[in-house]
């Protein structure tokens, strides 16, 4: 793929000196514009054949993709605090954990899955917002270093609450889908999660393009002139930490469900290694990242584990340098850059 | 009891401290973390671990492999940090340091397996009696070697002339350029000395915790607390704040109920405590910016 698109602009005699590939790879690009018949007809394609996949495929190729979701819903939270917000967090695996068992504990209390998943989303909400509230004493560097430390505490922290979580046995959650409903688990979990991904997409454009988003770009980029302009820096910053949370918090009940377990050892550093790979991958700053970002990390390891065991973590590594450096807007950015000018002469705009 | 706590409290301090020192040195040479810095340190371990499988004396294993290290630092240094450092991007270099993260602990799993591996304790298996408390030689030996090497790096940065030019560069970098002091170098030599300091602790430490890909990562964290701690550009900082923090976690660790739990929370709540009080750590100078 990459050779195709790296050869693009030497073809063209544009621009008056040539451009290095590396120049190319780094610049900035516009979203896609298609013709309003092209998008609505995507997206109505893209939507009928997610709403198929469950019925005609075996469990377990649900399971991945309700996966993908998961990991989607966690890329746009994560997306909204590091891309748009610029501010670090490699702690989320801790607030998909504390979703994870907000569903775990809401089961054996006995509420309703709603309830349940509710709950998934107020309570890493508010412990979100009790920890944004110090983030915003701290710079990059510091919430980064507090953020890894929170993300290595949270299985033995989990263990420690023994009396809630059960310590290491862990807690076997019922997912299955009201008695009316003719779906099984796995059919079941994959519309939940289709319904909720959509839903936190569909929220994320808004805020992204919406005066929230660009205040917390403003705070992002210029922080002293955002707050002269009246942005609530205060405030702008702890809401989006605890935002961001919520929905990791959502992510995690939702694995809680697809899995009908959790233990300590499924919420480690390596998790939380995975978001942030997977926003870097995707694309900062970008809402359609976190999709990409989240077919990378639920696929590529299931194709490295053939290789070695520790080929993952080779090429989370070796990724995560090679897009800081030559891909800093991810796989959107080269989306973008290769099929930009093929979309732009699509027949049927209005102009 | 108690004396024995606090002695294998300060025996582990020593390390965490060594690596502490090596995380304060990076950050005064590029003001950024390095969150590599056990793996480079685990790395050490495992060069130490192999060059003694060849057959090699264990004392000679650890110089080498400290020289290693320093020059592997270097390279990381000059091709990943720099350039990011001097477009002053702070979310890249974390992104950065923390592939190398990921990136050499698979390596370190690919090329030895995840078995653990035994490392002959540099200081001879037995213990001494202290006080009436029996301490092992080999950590008496970690904090005897942490504290000459301290010795060494204060007595180089105070009064030789490349320490002064490290100083310089390190708090006034333009006036430093102008009066012919390479920044470039001195920054690498602070990487180089860190990467040094590193490999010896993870080769110190490593008998105790057996040799593993999985070793350094709790010890990192602590090392972080320890360096937050004593102050991020403070290397006497650094060491104070690894002996607090390894006395902390050791009593923590046998006093509190599920103890052994909780000891991985303390580094978090040491983190999270140090910044939101006294940001600048115990030893640390506190930044003044002027709008």
């Amino acid at each position: 793929m990459s050779t195709d698109v790296t050869a693009a602009p030497k073809a063209r005699g544009e621009a008056p000196r040539r451009e290095s590939v590396a120049a190319w790879l780094r610049r900035p690009r516009a979203p896609l514009s298609p013709p309003r018949w092209l998008a609505i007809t995507s997206v109505v394609v893209g939507a009928a054949a997610l709403v198929a996949v469950p019925l005609v495929n075996p469990s377990y190729i649900n399971l991945t993709v309700t996966l993908v979701m998961i990991w989607t819903i966690v890329g746009l939270g994560l997306n909204l605090l590091v891309g748009f917000g610029g501010q670090v967090s490699l702690g989320h695996s801790a607030f998909f954990a504390i979703g994870a068992y907000a569903v775990a504990v809401g089961g054996e209390a006995g509420w309703g899955q709603g309830l349940s998943l509710l709950a998934a989303a107020v309570v890493p909400f508010v412990v979100g917002y009790v920890v944004g509230l110090p983030a915003l004493r701290l710079h990059g560097l510091q919430l980064g270093l507090v953020t890894l430390a929170l993300a290595m505490a949270t299985p033995a922290a989990i263990r420690a609450l023994e009396p809630l979580t059960h310590g290491s046995r862990g807690i076997s959650i019922d997912g299955d889908p009201p008695s009316w409903m003719p779906l099984a688990h796995d059919q079941w979990v994959y519309y939940l999660a289709l319904a909720l991904a959509a839903v936190a997409y569909v929220i994320t454009r808004r805020l992204a393009k919406g005066r929230l988003g660009r205040s917390f770009v403003a705070v992002r980029d210029a922080e002293l002139v955002a707050e002269t302009l009246g942005v609530n820096v205060w405030q702008t910053k702890t809401r989006l930490f605890a935002t961001s949370a919520a929905y990791a918090g959502v992510a995690g009940g939702l694995y809680a469900m697809l899995l009908e377990f959790v233990g300590p050892e499924n919420f480690n550093l390596a998790l939380s290694i995975s978001f942030v790979t997977l926003i870097v991958v995707g694309g900062l700053a970008s809402v359609p990242g976190a999709v990409l970002g989240a077919l990378f990390v639920q696929y590529v390891p299931t194709l490295t584990s053939d290789i070695s065991a520790a080929a993952t973590g080779a090429t989370y590594g070796v990724v995560l340098i090679l897009f800081a450096f030559f891909l800093p807007y991810g796989l959107v950015g080269l989306v973008r850059g290769s099929l930009g000018r093929l979309v732009a002469r699509i027949p049927g705009r209005r102009t | 009891m108690l004396l024995q706590q606090l002695a294998d409290g300060v025996a582990t301090g020593a390390i965490y401290g060594a690596l502490a020192l090596a995380i304060v040195l990076v950050y005064r040479a590029s003001r950024t973390l390095n969150f590599a810095q056990g793996e480079l340190a685990l790395l050490g371990a495992y060069v130490s671990w192999q060059l003694v499988a060849w057959g090699v004396p264990i004392w000679a294993a650890v110089i080498v492999s400290m020289a290693a290290l320093a020059v592997l630092s270097v390279a990381a240094e000059k091709v990943l940090v720099r350039p990011l450092v001097k477009r002053h991007q702070a979310l890249p270099l974390i992104i950065v340091t923390l592939g190398l993260m990921i990136a050499i602990n698979a390596l370190i799993g690919w090329a030895w397996t995840y078995q653990t591996k035994e490392v002959p304790p540099l200081f001879g298996s037995g213990t001494i009696d202290l006080l009436g408390v029996a301490v092992s030689r080999q950590d008496v030996g970690i904090v005897l070697t942490v504290l000459a090497v301290a010795i060494g790096l204060g007595i180089l940065f105070e009064y030789t002339p490349l320490g002064l030019r490290m100083r310089a560069a390190i708090s006034n970098p333009e006036s430093a350029e102008l009066s012919g002091i390479s920044t470039g170098r001195t920054m690498s030599i602070g990487w180089a000395i860190a990467g040094g300091v590193g490999a010896l602790a993870g080769t110190l430490i490593a008998p105790e915790l057996f040799l593993h890909p999985g070793m350094m990562a709790p010890v990192l964290i602590y090392a972080f607390a320890a360096a937050t701690l004593g102050g991020l550009d403070s290397p006497p900082g650094a060491l104070v704040g690894g002996i607090v923090v390894g006395v902390v976690e050791n009593l923590a660790g046998t006093y509190l109920p599920h103890g052994s739990d909780f000891k991985q929370v303390v580094a978090l709540v040491i983190i999270v405590g140090v910044l939101l009080l006294r940001p600048q750590g115990i030893f640390g100078r506190r930044e003044v910016v002027r709008v």
